[in-house]
């Protein structure tokens, strides 16, 4: 589909391309700090460079002056790299400060931008790292004593798995075996790939395929799939045939004689593992509160008597 | 020339003048790719993003990014059946029934030569599904079920809500499948209400007044399935290929028009019935598929003992009369319906089978029209059939105990 931009990064994304004073394409002469990020292999690649007004004696107190970018990319990565240097260049910010910019906040600037467009963002956000990095290797800062890691990111470089949240196959990769994620879930809460629209939770290529690769094929799956419940909280577990004689008999001494007094009745239909399959028959089968009553009443009763795993299932 | 009456409804249906003025301009003017960046081909995306939120509303206000758009049920029941068993590469049980279309029967005979296990569950007298029989079914290796909403022969409709049910409360694993081509758009299909537990299912637009050449897959959130159709972007890399633009767009309008006409439902059941009791009245040895079952509201599904169902298509045909005899997809072939043969009609009736199928344009002209010709039919082939006596209006002595059954199973 056509993307569906807002207006500001149409407004944006024009007024780059036409040049308008007051736009940011281009690049500094003797900046102090270039960075770049992305390749022409994955299409988009932005280079940013930045000047700065030299405090004379801290460097830390450099402030920005002026920001510039080459944006080799769609329209949404060209408006992000427009909105990544006003902001910066509006702020007024030391470089440390312009770090805080998020790529949320280049969504923002631009008033959204499609699901499928949000890497375009974060490209922004990354150049603006390197470029920062740049700047304190000159201004002879070291990054690290004031409490701030960049994260490397060029190693994620890659096949974009997420793409809702711009998520590359190296980088889930790096993280599922870091962080020892074992299922889909695990990711998405870990790093929320996959949070969004879930397409690629069993695309080929995708999550599924992701943790089976690293894992062994789908451990999880087997893991936890019922009903192969574990016995009961009795020091020795019933058997099947144990299980089936005493839900018949707390059915036949206990449940029927209570139902039939008030018209009803009751059929096993199935007993598989812990799950009792029952169909209620008589005056409660025609009213579904009444059902579900029963059904409930019928299933403490067999947890109390027999097992707490019983599950009462009404067919 | 004498007017045509339209009454195979469950095989296609007309194009509603709404659906087909729709599409017109995305054959026309407006036949850009809407993965294009243009101006022109954003518009054209929208209107797909439109026509897939009204497919959404119509299952019950369901997501637009949980309906993924195919080429028609076929394809839906394919990619469903094969693309679960793909996702879900240890469990090898599916359970089925006896009577589904071929297009859920032939994949599942497929996976079953190939090594998986397969249920193919019976069905009773009336085509009715014991729910006691599915219970026991379900394996701790079950990869899903697929049982058919209404079916296409008969209209006799499965209690899939409760069935869905049954399955998630046994394992939230076990992937429901339902194929529900004879009933959206006919009944209501609520996938956020009764039908919650269903994971996937499958419709087409021909079957409710849309165009041929597109239908749906409606795949539940979080639900493993890998495609079927690998290649571009489309329905976010769920089934690749450009879009059926005009295609969407008349599916679009379909369903719409089939919210507005849900409650139609009750004037067509009561031509049907109508029509069915006329016939019953006026037709001696006339079995009616699934009468004691919960059945669509425009099924008719007859079956005449003694005589054979193409030969009264044929009549039917020349007085301007459209029926059919079992599935299409089954008179192809000289085997008599599965359907009809999983539900044990009587062997005398069983190549004896007439549908008629209705829709919101069928009117009592046309129900008139059948009712005074069919039964003329009937006993014009039956004056022409060894097993019937027409001076006595009977079969002839001896006949029922041939064919192995016995003349109490049939209301005279």
């Amino acid at each position: 589909m056509g993307w569906a931009y807002s207006e500001k990064t149409k407004q944006i994304f024009m007024d780059a391309v036409h040049g308008k004073p007051g736009t940011h394409m281009g690049e500094i002469e003797e900046p102090d700090g270039v960075g770049e990020h992305g390749s022409i292999a994955c299409g988009d690649a932005l280079r940013f460079s930045f000047r700065v007004k030299r405090h004379p004696t801290d460097p830390l107190r450099d402030v920005i002056t002026e920001a510039r970018y080459l944006t080799f990319g769609c329209t949404s990565a060209i408006a992000a790299s427009e909105a990544l240097c006003s902001l910066i260049e509006d702020g007024g910010y030391t470089p440390i400060e312009a770090l805080k910019i998020t790529n949320e906040d280049i969504v923002d600037y631009l008033e959204g931008l499609p699901a499928q467009k949000i890497h375009c963002s974060v490209m922004g956000a990354e150049a603006l790292q390197a470029a920062v990095l740049d700047w304190a290797r000159r201004r002879g800062v070291d990054i690290e004593s004031i409490g701030l890691a960049l994260p490397e990111s060029d190693e994620d470089e890659g096949r974009i798995v997420c793409n809702c949240l711009g998520m590359s196959e190296p980088y889930i990769r790096r993280k599922v075996e870091e962080l020892n994620l074992r299922t889909i879930p695990d990711i998405t809460n870990a790093i929320k790939a996959g949070g969004a629209c879930q397409s690629c939770h069993h695309a080929p290529g995708g999550l599924q395929d992701i943790l089976d690769d690293i894992w062994g094929p789908s451990e999880s799956e087997e893991a936890s799939s019922p009903p192969v419940t574990e016995g009961g909280n009795a020091d020795a577990p019933l058997s099947a045939f144990q299980f089936m004689k005493k839900v018949e008999s707390v059915i036949e001494e206990e449940i029927r004689p209570r139902l039939r007094s008030d018209g009803g009745d009751i059929e096993l239909v199935d007993i598989k593992d812990r799950l009792v399959y029952l169909k209620l028959l008589g005056a409660c089968s025609g009213c579904p509160g009444a059902s579900t009553t029963l059904k409930l009443m019928v299933e403490k009763t067999l947890k109390e008597r027999i097992d707490e795993q019983t599950r009462v299932i009404a067919v | 020339m004498k007017p045509l009456v339209y009454l195979d409804n469950a095989a296609t249906t007309a194009v509603a003048p709404e659906v087909a003025g729709a599409m017109r301009p995305y054959l026309e003017q407006l036949y850009f790719n809407p993965s294009s960046m243009y101006g022109p081909a954003a518009g054209v995306a929208e209107a797909v993003k439109d026509a897939r939120q009204s497919v959404a509303s119509l299952l019950g206000g369901v997501l637009p990014s949980e309906v993924l758009f195919t080429s028609c049920a076929t394809e839906s029941n394919n990619a469903a059946i094969f693309g679960a068993v793909r996702a879900r590469k240890k469990r090898r049980h599916i359970i089925t029934t006896a009577v589904e279309h071929p297009a859920v029967l032939e994949p599942c005979r497929d996976l079953q030569r190939q090594g998986w296990a397969v249920d193919f569950l019976p069905v009773d007298r009336h085509g009715r599904l014991d729910p006691a029989v599915f219970v026991r079914a379900l394996r701790p290796d079950t990869l899903m079920v697929s049982i058919m909403h209404g079916n296409n022969e008969t209209g006799v409709c499965f209690p899939i809500g409760n069935l869905a049910r049954i399955t998630k409360e046994t394992s939230p694993e076990i992937l429901f499948h339902t194929d529900a081509t004879q009933t959206v758009g006919k009944i209501p299909v609520d996938l956020t209400g009764d039908l919650a537990n269903v994971d996937l299912l499958t419709f087409s637009a021909h079957k409710l007044h849309g165009p041929k050449g597109i239908g749906a897959l409606f795949v539940r959130r979080s639900t493993p399935l890998r495609p079927l159709l690998l290649g571009g972007h489309q329905e976010r890399g769920r089934r690749a290929g450009t879009e059926n633009v005009a295609g969407i767009i008349g599916m679009g309008e379909a369903c719409r028009l089939a919210a507005r006409h849900i409650d139609d439902a009750d004037s067509i059941r009561a031509l049907r019935d109508r029509l069915q009791s006329a016939l019953k009245e006026r037709i001696p040895w006339l079995e009616v598929s699934g009468i004691d079952a919960e059945r669509l509201p425009g099924m008719l599904s007859l079956a005449c003992h003694f005589i054979e169902g193409e030969s009264m298509l044929a009549q039917l045909d020349e007085e301007g009369i459209c029926g059919s005899s079992g599935s299409a997809c089954t008179s192809g072939s000289l085997e008599p319906s599965h359907v009809l043969s999983a539900m044990n009609l009587p062997f005398t009736a069983l190549h004896g089978s007439v549908r008629f199928s209705l829709s919101r344009y069928t009117t009592d002209a046309e129900i008139d029209r059948v009712i005074e010709v069919f039964p003329r039919i009937v006993s014009a082939l039956r004056r022409m059939s060894p097993y019937w006596d027409a001076s006595k209006g009977a079969p002839r002595p001896g006949v029922m105990e041939e064919a192995g059954e016995s003349s109490d199973s049939c209301d005279p």
